[in-house]
């Protein structure tokens, strides 16, 4: 243990003697880590947008959805006797937070000034107390130019007959306010148009594009549009207590439902709607359930990830291979130059790993304290953002985004694991020249500084 | 200046000997630098490559290098689609003609075409409507035998409507309609419809017409986007436009030209496209149908549509499928019915998979109605006009087209090509005489005055595209032209919707909703930008100019963004190179200290030195940037020889097509010699002034 401490010494020692250098590729090793922590923030502010806004408004963790076909060439993103559905769920799901089943629908939402197409969920607000949590509304001035900075409406209105709860965009665009009404459109099962009108009770913020489609409306409001019997419904979306198991929950309630008699769709890592085409051409009548996980309802949105990880970790790969090489060759004229150094340590007795442990201290340290350095400062530079909240101007970067604003998410995980990486790679890169160290002949090494 | 001379050759010879010298460092240095070049190169020269096809795509199929709109509507042009679920609003230009007369005489423009974007939806017609029509053709011809076999038919599709409205009661709240409807389907199929039928043809026809066939609907729907223009001036002006099959819209002639790539997405017989489409991801996207879940979920799901090519055979046809198709699947052929036969045919694998496409297009294809609408059909196509009304109108369908070069490209094929007189009419800005006609038809058949809904859906809605295809989509509700025409002579105007004609005044003068430059030096999009927006403003028109990029919307957006990553990303890497660099050479001077000390102690200046230490970096600059830069170069050249797969959708997308063929430009080139050049001088100044520091007396105390 002393040894130890005492080589941590010397290695300190060293660093600080050879100013320059741990300058150089201190600097260097603290500008890639910051990086590393700012992209993964980036990455997962991303993956946070996409999480909170698909299990806000298009999924559950788990979904217990179906279609329902009244002829073969027919499909109807429809589930009967939800309830019953939902009580076999509600008693085979381990780590259930809660279940909540919505109605499905797509309308065309008319104001009196201007029209738009969205998705309307059917909800009961008695079992969504969630929602009410999540949804966040937005202030007059949101969406209305000269409007005041008070939030008005109350989401829990929802419990009331033929109410609406939309997205500060879709205010704007439709230029309506709390109180107003809108008339929603759309086609029965059978092909004839219906429209309901509803009474707006509150405006929520954005939260990501996925708003600009989507608005809350009562159950009732979906199945008089559609002409729908009670109880039937669009899915039943479970939430866990840890979003992680979400596919292993699929995969029992799948078996579950099986076994109850259900007649289940193959397994299509796909979102509702692109299911139309392929349930209508198939060749059965009547229910059939489909489970998804949340994912899957937002996999038009995954690519983004992808794309940003990929970029990611390509770049970070080419600035670690710059930097290995910057450690190698510094490490390893600072092993020539020490020569004399190691000859005289390896004569006084110290053992080759003892050497080997020396340099590669000297490595460690530098990485550790580096990358340290360049996290903590990608910390500050990420709240900075945060608290700054900059809205993002370009059209094309917020829909990569997901989100309106820029959102860097870091947390510990991110923290440690680029403090980790910077670090060992440091590390791998020492191993070569403290190797060439260690294996140095005192003799030979004295004779050398000759 | 022969001193000069002679210390620059000495100064070059000890740098040389120096690099070489020092390999370890050389190499190290050099490496980082080439490395750094290489990338400059092959990034830049992609996203050059990524960003030409992109234009070539966008501007040589729907933007031109300009486009002009006006400034009054709430929304930005983008033809390529944007963010919200509703069609912009994007204002009007009422008079082309006047823009045409102001644009034309502009330097380096070439031609302005009007143009306006329009959603139509159309019926490709279903099974009881085609049986209805051979109906009352027997009926016309009073040929007895046909009329029965036709019941049949009719009493046999009625029984099938009725098991599927069963079906329905169960998630239906409204059991009182579907009750009436299973009325009319029970009346259909008793015996006593059908007794007199003779006497009462027209009104029993009247009935089947109006009352079965709605039950029937079995959304055959489709959308259109519609770009209106000037036909003969977009061919002439898009050179890279081509008919693919069927004929172009002759001059003066009303009609519709779809394009290929819609034709071949959305018209197409499902299980072919679906076919089309496993044959993409296999050939194009180096899938294998071995070891792909993804592509075996997709030919899985694929098996089962069978009952879309079923449903269009008839007697003989499933005879002759049944037979031929026992006999392809000559290995253990169960003994079931049809269904099952095409099932198992459309099971594919690896190892047939080619076989069976071919044997596909060749055998079953001709059975089948292989696409919705074909060329030189007359459809009845029906868009919501700005006033309201749900416009229906028959149109011709002339041919296919496609865009030279860029033929595979998802973008290219967004719209449908019509006449600016056609666009007009559905849009809703009708002439005089078409004014007075429909006031008197409107009369006639006292339609009312459009609800709000209705004027607002037609305002800003028309944002069908989003809606899954084979979703119902209100049909001929509101005003509809030839609700009420008797039906024979419905399909006369069909029959004569080929043969409308218009003037070519007419397409000038009149509304547009936007227009596209064609420059003739296409490289002078700022210049001519500027010159067309003097004009405007010279003449106070409301109007505005974007170019190609910003008209796409976001789509072009979508290239600048990757261009500041790509920015960013070389930006960084070069930072972190220049500081690696920048050690290295540091630590290399610290052992060449006694060296410098022993020059500068024998009279070399300081300059001297600072001068051998840039040349020494330069060299190495040159020799590690020649390196990368032809590697980077050879890189790209390859690429662009064998081309790029697009392995996803995404990809595909983002290069406009399925390869993507990359090219060094010597923009490229000249620029990674800059960065490197710029990168190696700032790499080398701090160990260069530390070198100069390096007093002479350090040599002599030799070493420590």
């Amino acid at each position: 243990m002393a040894t130890l401490k005492m080589i941590l010494l010397i290695a300190m020692r060293n660093l600080v003697q050879a100013r320059v250098r741990t300058l150089f590729l201190g600097t260097a090793l603290t500008l890639v880590t910051m990086l590393l922590v700012i992209l993964m923030g980036l990455s997962q502010g991303i993956s946070d947008n996409i999480v909170r806004s698909a299990t806000t408004l298009s999924t559950g963790h788990v979904n217990v959805a179906g279609f329902f076909k009244a002829t073969s060439t027919d499909s109807a993103p429809l589930i009967t006797d939800a309830s019953k559905l939902k009580k076999i769920v509600r008693e085979n799901t381990e780590g259930l937070d809660y279940v909540v089943d919505r109605n499905r629908g797509w309308a065309r939402i008319i104001s009196p000034t201007g029209a738009l197409a969205s998705l309307i969920l059917g909800v009961d607000i008695e079992e969504e107390a969630r929602l009410v949590d999540v949804l966040q509304l937005a202030p007059q001035s949101d969406y209305k130019e000269g409007g005041s900075q008070k939030i008005l409406g109350d989401a829990s209105k929802l419990g009331e007959p033929n109410t609406v709860v939309l997205f500060a965009t879709q205010a704007e665009r439709l230029e309506v306010d709390v109180g107003d009404k809108l008339t929603l459109r759309s086609q029965t099962r059978d092909g004839r148009a219906n429209t309901v009108d509803v009474t707006i009770v509150a405006v929520a913020r954005d939260i990501g594009i996925l708003s600009n489609f989507s608005m809350f409306v009562p159950k009732q409001v979906v199945l008089d549009l559609y002409q729908l019997k009670p109880d039937t419904s669009g899915a039943i979306q479970i939430y866990l207590d840890d979003i992680d198991r979400s596919r292993e929950v699929m995969e029992h309630l799948r078996l579950v439902l099986e076994k109850e008699g259900y007649e289940l769709m193959e397994y299509q890592p796909a979102p509702f709607f692109a299911k139309f085409g392929t349930t209508s051409g198939e060749d059965w009548i009547g229910q059939k359930i489909d489970l998804t996980v949340w994912s899957d309802e937002v996999e038009f949105l995954m690519w983004v990830l992808t794309a940003l990880d990929t970029v990611s970790y390509a770049l970070i790969a080419i600035l670690i291979a710059i930097i290995a090489v910057g450690v190698m060759n510094t490490m390893w004229i600072s092993v020539r130059k020490r020569t004399g150094e190691i000859g005289t340590l390896r004569a006084m007795g110290m053992t080759k790993s003892r050497v080997f442990l020396l340099f590669i201290s000297e490595a460690f340290l530098l990485g550790l304290f580096a990358s340290l350095l360049g996290a903590t400062l990608a910390t500050i530079i990420a709240l900075s953002i945060n608290a700054a909240e900059i809205t993002i101007p370009v059209d094309a970067v917020r829909a990569i985004l997901l989100s309106d604003k820029l959102v860097l998410a870091i947390g510990p995980q991110q923290f440690l694991i680029a403090i980790g990486m910077l670090t060992s790679f440091t590390v791998v890169s020492a191993m070569w020249p403290s190797i060439r160290a260690a294996r140095m002949q005192p003799v030979e090494a004295i004779q050398q500084t000759e | 200046m022969g001193n000069l001379l002679v210390s620059l050759r000495i100064v070059f010879l000890i740098a040389m000997r120096n690099l070489t010298s020092h390999r370890v460092k050389s190499l190290i240095v050099g490496s980082i630098m080439a490395f750094g070049t290489m990338l400059m190169v092959v990034g830049t020269s992609l996203l050059d490559s990524v960003e030409e096809s992109m234009e070539k795509v966008v501007s040589s199929s729907l933007t031109g290098q300009l486009q002009i709109y006006s400034t009054e509507g709430r929304d930005e042009l983008s033809l390529f689609g944007g963010l919200t679920a509703s069609r912009p609003d994007i204002g009007e230009i009422e008079d082309f003609s006047k823009l045409k007369q102001f644009v034309e005489p502009v330097e380096n423009v070439e031609a302005i075409v009007p143009m306006g974007v329009t959603i139509a939806t159309g019926a490709g017609g279903n099974d009881i409507d085609s049986t209805l029509a051979d109906l009352r053709r027997a009926v016309e011809a009073n040929n007895s035998a046909e009329i029965k076999k036709l019941e049949g038919q009719i009493v046999q599709l009625a029984s099938l409507l009725e098991d599927e409205y069963e079906y329905r009661a169960k998630i239906a709240a409204d059991t009182e309609k579907i009750e009436q409807d299973l009325e009319i389907l029970q009346r259909v199929q008793e015996a006593s419809f059908w007794e007199d039928f003779d006497m009462y043809a027209n009104k029993r026809l009247m009935y089947l017409d109006t009352k079965l066939a709605p039950l029937a609907a079995d959304g055959k729907l489709f959308f259109l986007r519609l770009l209106g223009t000037d036909p003969q001036l977009f061919k002439k002006s898009f050179d890279r436009f081509e008919i693919d099959k069927g004929q172009m819209i002759p001059p003066g002639k009303r009609g519709v030209l779809l394009s290929r790539r819609a034709h071949e997405r959305f018209l197409k017989h499902r299980v072919a496209r679906q076919l089309d489409r496993v044959k993409r991801e296999i050939e194009v996207e180096g899938r294998s149908l071995e070891d792909d879940e993804l592509l075996q979920g997709r030919v899985r799901r694929l098996s089962r549509q069978y009952r879309r090519v079923l449903f269009q055979l008839d007697v003989a046809e499933t005879e002759k499928l049944d037979k031929m198709l026992r006999d392809y699947l000559s290995e253990d052929v169960p003994e079931d019915d049809l269904a099952k036969l095409v099932e198992k045919f459309l099971l594919v694998d690896s190892n047939n998979f080619q076989e069976r496409y071919d044997y596909f297009y060749k055998n079953i294809a001709p059975m089948i109605e292989l696409y919705r609408v074909n060329v030189g059909e007359t459809v009845t196509i029906q868009a919501f006009t700005r006033r309201g009304y749900l416009k229906a109108m028959n149109v011709k369908i002339w041919g296919t087209f496609q865009f030279k070069g860029i033929e595979d490209s998802d973008l290219a094929g967004v719209v449908n090509l019509t006449d600016m007189v056609t666009f007009r009419e559905l849009y809703g800005k009708m002439t005089d005489a078409q004014q007075a006609e429909l006031e008197e038809l409107r009369e006639e058949v006292g339609a009312e005055v459009v609800t709000r809904d209705e004027a607002e859906d037609a305002l800003f809605g028309g944002d069908a595209e989003l809606m899954e295809e084979g979703q119902p989509v209100e049909l001929a509700e509101g005003f509809d032209e030839f609700e009420d025409v008797d039906v024979l002579e419905r399909d006369e105007r069909l029959a004569r919707a080929g043969e409308l004609t218009y003037e070519q005044e007419e397409i000038d003068s009149g509304l547009a909703l936007n227009a596209a430059v064609i420059l003739k030096d296409r490289e002078r999009i700022e210049e001519t930008r500027r010159a067309i927006e003097a004009v405007i403003a010279r003449e106070g028109l409301k109007l505005r100019v974007v170019d190609w990029q910003e008209a796409a919307g976001i789509v072009g957006q979508l290239i600048t963004v990757i261009r500041l990553v790509l920015y960013a990303a070389i930006f960084i890497i070069f930072l972190v190179a220049l500081v690696i660099i920048n050690n290295s050479m540091v630590m290399a001077t610290m052992e060449r200290v006694s060296e410098i000390g022993t020059m500068r102690a024998i009279g070399a200046p300081r300059a001297f030195v600072l001068v051998l230490f840039m040349l020494e970096t330069l060299a190495l600059g040159l020799i590690a940037g020649t390196l990368g830069g032809l590697t980077g170069a050879l890189m790209v050249e390859a690429a662009g020889f064998y081309g790029i797969p697009a392995y996803n959708e995404i990809v595909r997308f983002i290069f406009a097509g399925p390869y993507l063929y990359p090219h060094v430009t010597w923009g490229n080139v000249l620029l990674a010699a800059v960065v490197i050049f710029v990168v190696s001088v700032i790499a080398t100044l701090y160990p260069a002034i530390v070198a100069t520091r390096i007093q002479p007396v350090v040599a002599m105390r030799g070493r420590e």
